[in-house]
């Protein structure tokens, strides 16, 4: 405990009190008329200089419809229906979060309807081309700023199910529903999961039996672990699903395969013989009307199988190419392009988990510019929260890892965009791998600055805390984080064997440094060395190549023990989680390293260069498997740490270009990022 | 006038003896806007960087104004146009009267509204902002008290006893002087035919992503309905530079996400941009046919909205290719405490 006494303590007190006295005096200069005897916000803008041009360094991390974004920014900020707030003389944008899980769903709907009437949804469905794709992307980048319960809502009906029309469908399902889908005169929703079945589709239980009778399927819950549950839309405005079920002819299982149900008539009556329920209030997303549907023998017409791969004939024939019914929807080669499609929800789960992250950051370190604590000597006026190292330490690398994660989520984009078939696998493994990283990076990130920003950080208007809830579920839906990894690992090992035993060079996922021989890292870890791109990349590939022989060595080991091949792969749950770790921040490193070679030489390079070097050596600092497997000796692993805390310093007088950089408006930011005195003055507390 | 009025508020914000600073108009107008015929006279001279030299004044002007530490009281009795509404809507308050008459006509001379336009047009309630800025439509005192651009209507009757009042103020406290306003002021009719009760076709129609966008949406509400003011407000657009259409929507639009001095710094590029004439002579040609020859017939270059690209708009966004020109150099306010509305704007 402190050894100051009271009495110690109550003269401290008084000179700190007698010193806002006298010294505001001096602060206030010429203005001798404004009697500041207490704390004043001095905003950051003015004592902080940016150094780099901010439009630039937005468009190295936005890089696509810049002007589409501030558009729509405009589009919400300009209208009642997005619950602008006065705060401080600032305007903030939020939804309410004092509704009840009902309002907060129809608002979310009027929301939609609003941008419906502006045009924000015009072509999504029926135009095609990256152009159209990477605009939808940006689009829904900015939704998710504001809300994610808005951005989730609008993905379920356009990607979800518009995506099932337009990738499982053919000609007959384009014509009847996508115009209507993009007008939202259907509201779709997507029912996949079961209670009882979440990533494991195969497993689910709902059967669909066709009757060559009446041309119809009859679609069944058998069991109440087959209801559908998650299903976002289901519970209050869905009128139309895409129902995932096994497919029953003539008492033979063909498999998993996707179905046309309607849900409700155009009144909103729940159609006969189907039963829905709400899967009620959550930790977050309650603008979504997430609900359960069981089908009691409906009756669809047999057209309403999305028949892309399979179709059945009226007489009841099963027709399709491939003859293993596990792989009509969930083969892994050859039918991978009809998968394809549905990645574009890990590619915009991945981009907005980066957004969520870079409006923690904004507000977290905004707040740290403006707030200050404790003085360094005694009658010293207090310091700023970012002048601290410590506070830097834990701020600074998360802002450096969301500037690389971001562009990371760039190359994703542009990759998911121009695909083809022989990218497919490609795009599957990264965009596992990324999706995974990604929304781990967002809770922590958002954990650390709701703790940064204090007990402000707790206010639902201040934005950080909350987020944490709203943004939960990404760790585990469209693919558990854990299992996604070990599908990276799984898809590594796979490329390893390959190339071993047909004794060919690695090629493709960025392995082909693995036909080099090993690196050596340099025995004197100098600052210089340290900052070298050539020695980070070195080093993460060490990294992430010795985990893959060990890994390799590990499954090998198991199974000539007579274990099969998945029980080894679940025992190989350690070096699989760490490889597919490895893999993910080596492509975020080379991508961001990419992206700095495109900056020209100037003031915006050298801070990017910085960036680059923190990301590399928090990565570095993080993993203990750089010490485990002495891919780092102890004293090298002491050197990294020590450069990450003075790149941290040096970074520092860049974190308010660094932040506005990020291009979130300040109205989608929140009160205590600006003037957190006059929005928390008596005068402005209404609520 | 602009130098001047730069070094009075200068000296002001340090003088204790100031309280408060009122800014009126000598005569019938409050101010008609800079003058743009001498700007173009100066850069037919010499160059366009002699055109540029007093818009950078005007932004600082404008900027101090927005951050100024003392009140600002403008009294905004007859037209307020242009360079008019820099030096005033930057300020505390504006007092509107009945003979007020508000307008950003730039787009109708090849220009774009500047002077931080995008700063206070912009955050306008819904999209009235981009309808102001891009029809440069005419605004009476009533429909600028109730859209915001005016925070007092005061009879002209009565402001010679509110100046009288606010000599006598002792006080730089905006809420003293704000009642003290309130004392005189009066709630104006709106009158039936204000573009201000149309507000939800213009937020329907100017809150389009493009001035294309806008113009159609605007012709399909005439399709629904005839009306004489949807017609007028085409033609306002038809007759407007499609080159300055472009540019300010896109301007409002930035300017919406922006703090003042960045408004400011990026309309100082693109001010530069079109004085520079390198991108389109329309604020030459626009000076001509409306100031100089008055043949009000301006010949646009490119003369319609399609031909101007996407690229061609993001060039006046971009710094000046010229190593000697620089950027906008706003004025440090750090040592001084802002109120806290001036702090907003940053």
């Amino acid at each position: 405990m402190s050894s100051e006494s009271p009495t110690d303590r109550a003269s401290r007190r008084t000179r700190i009190l007698s010193n806002h006295l006298t010294t505001s005096d001096l602060q206030v200069g010429g203005n001798s008329l404004q009697s500041n005897i207490c704390l004043s916000y001095s905003p950051p803008e003015l004592h902080e200089k940016i150094e780099f041009e901010v439009r630039k360094m937005r468009e190295l991390l936005d890089v696509h419809n810049l002007q589409d974004r501030d558009w729509l920014f405009g589009l919400m900020m300009q209208s009642k229906l997005f619950n602008p707030q006065e705060k401080g003389g600032k305007v903030f944008v939020m939804p309410d979060f004092n509704h009840t899980k009902e309002q907060q769903r129809e608002m979310t709907m009027k929301r939609i309807e609003y941008l419906l009437e502006r045009g924000v949804f015009d072509g999504w469905l029926t135009t095609r081309g990256p152009e159209t794709e990477m605009r939808k992307f940006a689009f829904m980048e900015t939704l998710g700023i504001f809300d994610q319960s808005l951005a989730i809502k609008i993905g379920v009906h356009f990607f979800l199910w518009g995506g099932a029309i337009q990738f499982f469908g053919t000609k007959r399902h384009h014509d009847k529903w996508l115009r209507d889908t993009e007008t939202y005169r259907i509201k779709g929703c997507f029912a996949m999961t079961e209670l009882g079945h979440g990533s494991n589709v195969r497993g689910i239980e709902t059967v669909a039996t066709y009757d060559p009778k009446t041309d119809e399927f009859v679609i069944t819950t058998p069991c109440e672990s087959a209801q559908k549950y998650w299903i976002g839309g289901a519970a209050n405005h869905a009128t139309h699903t895409v129902v995932f079920s096994q497919l029953n002819i003539n008492g033979r299982n063909q498999g998993v395969h996707a179905f046309i149900v309607q849900l409700r008539d155009f009144d909103g009556n729940i159609c006969p013989n189907i039963r829905i329920a709400d899967c009620g209030h959550k930790i977050g997303l309650n603008g979504v009307d997430n609900g359960r549907i069981w089908f009691d023998n409906v009756r669809i017409p047999r057209e309403n199988l999305l028949n892309s791969v399979a179709d059945v004939t009226p007489d009841g024939q099963y027709k399709s190419a491939i003859q293993d019914p596990d792989q009509v929807i969930f083969s892994c080669c050859r039918f991978a392009a009809f998968l394809a499609p549905l990645t574009s929800g890990r590619v915009t789960i991945s981009l907005s988990a980066i957004y969520s992250a870079q409006i923690g950051l904004a507000i977290a370190i905004r707040y740290a510019l403006s707030r200050r604590a404790f003085s360094f000597v005694p009658n010293e006026p207090e310091v700023l929260l970012l002048d601290y190292p410590s506070h830097q330490r834990r701020l600074l690398p998360l802002v450096a890892k969301t500037y690389a994660m971001t562009c990371a989520g760039n190359y994703l984009k542009k990759m998911y965009v121009k695909r083809t078939p022989e990218s497919n696998k490609t795009i599957h493994v990264v965009s596992s791998g990324f999706k995974a990283v990604l929304t781990w990076h967002n809770m922590r990130t958002l954990q650390e600055c709701r703790e940064a920003c204090g007990g402000q950080g707790l206010k639902t208007e201040n934005q950080v805390g909350h987020l944490k809830g709203e943004y939960d579920v990404q760790s585990t839906f469209e693919g558990d984080n854990n299992v996604l990894m070990q599908q990276v690992s799984k898809a590594l090992l796979g490329e390893f064997i390959a190339a071993k035993k047909k004794n060919k060079p690695f090629k493709g996922l960025g392995l082909e440094y693995m036909n080099e021989p090993w690196p050596v890292i340099p025995s004197q870890l100098t600052s210089d060395i340290l900052r070298s791109s050539n020695f980070q990349i070195t080093t993460l590939r060490l990294r992430e190549r010795d985990l893959l022989n060990r890994f390799a060595a590990e499954m090998s080991q198991h199974q000539s023990s007579g274990v099969n091949k998945e029980y080894a792969f679940a025992l190989g749950y350690q070096l699989a989680e760490d490889l597919g770790r490895a893999f993910s921040d080596r492509i975020i490193f080379e991508t961001f390293l990419n992206d700095e070679g495109t900056v020209s030489t100037g003031p915006m390079k050298d801070v990017v260069g910085k960036l680059r070097s923190l990301y590399a050596l928090t990565c570095m600092e993080e993993d203990a498997a750089f010490l485990r497997y002495g891919y780092l000796s102890t004293e090298k692993a002491a050197a990294v740490r020590a450069e990450v805390a003075k790149l941290c310093s040096e970074l520092r007088p860049h974190a308010l270009g660094l932040v506005s950089s990020f291009g979130v408006p300040g109205a989608f930011l929140s009160p205590i990022a600006f003037n957190w005195i006059d929005s928390n003055a008596w005068s402005s507390s209404s609520a | 006038m602009i130098s001047r009025l730069l070094d009075l508020f200068l000296a002001y914000e340090v003088d204790p003896n100031v309280n408060l600073i009122i800014l009126k108009g000598n005569g019938r107008a409050f101010c008609a806007g800079g003058d743009v015929a001498a700007v173009v006279h100066d850069i037919r001279k010499a160059n366009w960087k002699s055109g540029a030299q007093f818009f950078s004044k005007e932004f600082i002007l404008n900027y101090v104004m927005a951050t100024y530490t003392k009140p600002q009281v403008s009294i905004l009795n007859g037209i307020v146009m242009g360079g008019g509404n820099g030096v005033t809507m930057h300020g505390r308050f504006r007092v509107a009267t009945e003979t007020s008459v508000f307008a950003m006509p730039e787009t109708a001379l090849g220009l774009f509204p500047d002077v931080g336009a995008s700063y206070f047009l912009s955050r306008l309630p819904g999209f009235f902002g981009e309808y102001v800025g891009l029809t440069g439509a005419r605004l009476d005192g009533a429909e600028m008290l109730a859209c915001g651009l005016a925070t007092h209507f005061v009879p002209a009757t009565k402001l010679s006893l509110l100046e009288e009042a606010l000599h006598k103020v002792d006080s730089s406290d905006s809420a003293i002087i704000s009642a003290i306003i309130d004392c005189y002021s009066q709630q104006p009719y709106l009158k039936d035919q204000s573009a201000y009760r149309r507000l939800d076709v213009i937020d329907r129609c100017f809150s389009r992503k493009t001035v294309e966008d806008i113009l159609s949406a605007l012709e399909k509400e005439y399709m629904d309905k005839a009306d004489d003011w949807i017609k007028n407000t085409i033609q306002s657009l038809k007759k407007a530079s499609p080159t300055s259409l472009k540019i300010s929507l896109r301007s409002i639009r930035e300017g919406r996400i922006q703090g003042v001095g960045q408004c400011l710094t990026r309309e100082f590029r693109m001010v530069c941009h079109v004085m520079e004439g390198k991108l389109s002579k329309d604020f030459f040609e626009g000076c001509r046919a409306i100031l100089l020859d008055k043949d009000r017939n301006p010949k646009w270059e490119p003369a319609r909205l399609e031909l101007i690209s996407e690229g061609m708009v993001e060039q006046y966004f971009s710094r000046m290719d010229d190593e000697e020109w620089d950027d906008l150099k706003l004025p440090s306010r750090s040592n001084f405490v802002l109120p806290g509305h001036a702090i907003a704007k940053l």
